[in-house]
């Protein structure tokens, strides 16, 4: 589904990704694990097109297409979701309004008629019961005044309504107390299928409890230092990073 | 004033029909507005507008009123005025008239001209629009009385032509109104359009006063409203200023009895070459008064953008809450808006706070939007939606939403809807 290859990311001339290669199949969980700074959220947010960075790579091929020549919107049509770290908020605008928008943008691109305002009610009911969210959610404006459980919330939301192929979280753990850790994990689980691919980008192992993953990677200077199955998060948890990442490290830093 | 720019005044106000019982007083206007001239950069409130144009031009009074068509659906009663003067009048406007058919009476002839006088700063525009009006709304709503929604359109249909409007509203104690002003002109008409409305709020009265200016790419529009507020009443306002060359809008509110309250909100879309200007003075004149004022403000292509806003808390004016918040975008790297909040307070036992910004498009909001499938213009547009909405919840309360979204999306300088595809 997504296959990366030596791929390059720089922020004028500070290099931030330096040569990662990772190949995701549908069906698959992979976890991206290092420590901050690595550069886990640069590679989640290159891949869902955010401007401002140099990009280079020898390809990124996302299910036989050049990613990287796709715009921002154009990758969340053809099923590229990020669930961002740190969601914006949109002051005026309501969620449902980004929500009917989103899904008809993303519908017109499948070939699927617009939904009108009903269809569209039943289809976000129902995700909202999935995620224990009420349905006062829908009519405050996106992100404003939620506290942080409501705002990681509000990207699960996003991405059961828009239900896409690629699905990448952003730190979706970070400021959930356990309850809310819970949630989360449980609606992204629903959204699991042979067809759907779900990269986790996260700090800790805490997530990994609740969503198991096929792949383990360790992001460190830049690159992937090393892979294995889900016990290698285990054993990040139980001796820190610094044992799998002490060359990697170094170079990382000037 | 040069002496042909003078004489042109002289025989605008010779060729008007006036009633005769106010002809002392508007001469005494006229001659007032002679001898000040027109407002200029030198004067503080002005430093940012300049009138030379407004000045260098030949404007007449107008002809005869044209039998125009009614071309809009206003959702309540309607009064419409053209190039000035009563066109027509729902008969279910009971309460709403032709100012100049009852001047003489009380009570308009016991307020008309006393709140004008009461203003400090841009007073000549006020003579000369009470030298020279020809008509004008005069509402008057009895006491415990509740109106249903009245709007006035106001259009121009002669070139060259300055329109001085007078309009008089006086709601007695525990009345409600919802008033809707809506001044436009024919496209690329050039004119100049000086409106002054009087705003007498008795206790516990509630007005709505909505004003939508849509004036012609070419008119120049400046517009003062003077309220006066007793005891416990509340004046809400919602100014949005799409249109004209030139605009310029100046609200000047006093609250002279504990418990009066003001809303003063308001948007403006500069795009263009468009310059739009607008001043709120608000006077804390009794304690236990609040003022609010929620602007957005967005400025395109060419356009100017002024918020110049004054709130001032006179001695003894205790408990007074008063709240600014102005915040406005720039959509081009040639466009400008220029912030001046200010407070004056003179009490001690006060809350008041202000807050201005200006900026530009969030580049995370935007890139937020697109990462879920949104066109980036439909995401600019969706974000102008959003920023505007916060100055727009009056019209929301007041069910006049609907009546104002396609003035809006005529107006937004990005298009509403983009093609997805």
């Amino acid at each position: 589904m997504l296959e990366i290859r030596n791929l390059h990311v720089s922020i004028g001339d500070k290099p931030i990704l330096a040569g990662i290669n990772l190949t995701v199949r549908a069906g698959e969980v992979h976890a991206i694990m290092g420590p901050n700074g690595s550069g886990k959220s640069t590679l989640a947010q290159v891949l869902a097109g955010r401007e401002g960075y140099t990009v280079t790579a020898d390809s990124v091929r996302y299910l036989e297409q050049d990613l990287l020549a796709m715009a921002a919107e154009q990758r969340a049509r053809a099923g590229v979701f990020l669930a961002f770290q740190y969601p914006l908020e949109i002051p005026g605008v309501a969620n449902v309004q980004l929500l009917r928008t989103a899904l008809n943008s993303v519908r017109l691109q499948r070939g699927e008629p617009e939904l009108d305002a009903m269809d569209f009610l039943d289809t976000v009911k129902s995700k909202l019961a999935l995620l224990g969210m009420d349905e006062s959610f829908l009519y405050r404006a996106v992100n404003e005044g939620f506290s942080g459980g409501e705002k990681k919330r509000n990207e699960i939301l996003q991405m059961a309504v828009l239900e896409p192929r690629l699905a990448i979280l952003d730190e979706t753990d970070s400021g959930l107390d356990i309850d809310a850790l819970k949630t989360v994990a449980s609606g992204v689980n629903a959204l699991k299928s042979p067809q759907r691919a779900i990269i986790l980008v996260t700090h800790y192992q805490r997530l990994l409890n609740y969503i198991v993953p096929d792949h383990v990677h360790v992001l460190a200077g830049g690159r992937i230092v090393r892979s294995g199955d889900a016990s290698l998060a285990l054993e990040l948890e139980n001796r820190g990073y610094g044992w799998v990442i002490p060359e990697a490290q170094e170079e990382a830093r000037p | 004033m040069n002496t042909q720019t003078a004489n042109r005044y002289r025989n605008a106000f010779d060729s008007i029909a006036a009633p005769a019982t106010h002809l002392a007083s508007r001469r005494q206007a006229l001659e007032r507005f002679l001898a000040n001239g027109l407002p200029t950069p030198r004067e503080e409130d002005w430093k940012y507008t300049s009138l030379t144009a407004l000045e260098q031009a030949e404007w007449h009074v107008p002809g005869p009123a044209p039998e125009t068509a009614v071309t809009e659906d206003y959702p309540g009663t309607l009064l419409r005025f053209g190039n000035g003067r009563l066109v027509d009048a729902d008969p279910h406007a009971v309460q709403a008239h032709s100012l100049a058919a009852h001047a003489d009476a009380a009570p308009a002839a016991r307020y008309l001209g006393q709140l004008a006088g009461r203003i400090s700063s841009g007073t000549a525009l006020a003579q000369i629009n009470s030298a020279l009006w020809q008509d004008g709304l005069f509402l008057h709503v009895p006491a415990r009385r509740t109106l249903p929604p009245l709007f006035v359109a106001y259009s121009a249909s002669e070139a060259d032509v300055m329109l001085h409007v007078r309009n008089l509203v006086v709601l007695e104690a525990g009345a409600e109104a919802v008033l809707v002003e809506h001044y436009r002109g024919s496209p690329g008409l050039p004119y100049w359009n000086n409106p002054v409305s009087e705003i007498v709020l008795g206790e516990g009265a509630r007005l709505v006063h909505l004003k939508l200016t849509e004036e012609s790419a070419t008119a120049t529009h400046t517009g003062l409203a003077v309220v006066q507020q007793a005891r416990d009443s509340r004046y809400h306002a919602l100014s949005i200023s799409l249109g004209g060359r030139l605009a310029r809008h100046d609200t000047w509110v006093s609250l002279d009895e504990p418990g009066a309250e003001c809303q003063l909100d308001g948007l403006f879309i500069a795009d263009a070459r468009r310059h739009i200007d607008q001043h709120l003075h608000v006077e804390h004149a009794a304690p236990h008064t609040a003022s609010r004022q929620t602007w957005r403000g967005i400025a395109a292509g060419r356009g100017r953008g002024i918020f110049d806003a004054r709130v001032v808390v006179q001695p003894g004016a205790q408990k007074t809450d008063a709240q600014q918040s102005s915040r406005n975008l720039l959509l081009s790297p040639h466009a400008e808006i220029d912030v001046k909040p200010q407070l004056e307070i003179y009490a001690d036992d006060v809350k008041c706070a202000h807050g201005a910004t200006v900026g530009q498009l969030d580049e995370a909001q935007l890139f937020f939007l697109r990462s879920r499938g949104i066109a980036a213009d439909a995401a600019r547009a969706l974000l102008l939606r959003g920023f505007v909405a916060e100055a727009l919840t009056l019209a929301e309360r007041s069910g006049l939403a609907g009546w104002l979204e396609p003035h809006l999306a005529a107006a937004l300088p990005l298009p509403e809807k983009e093609d997805t595809a």
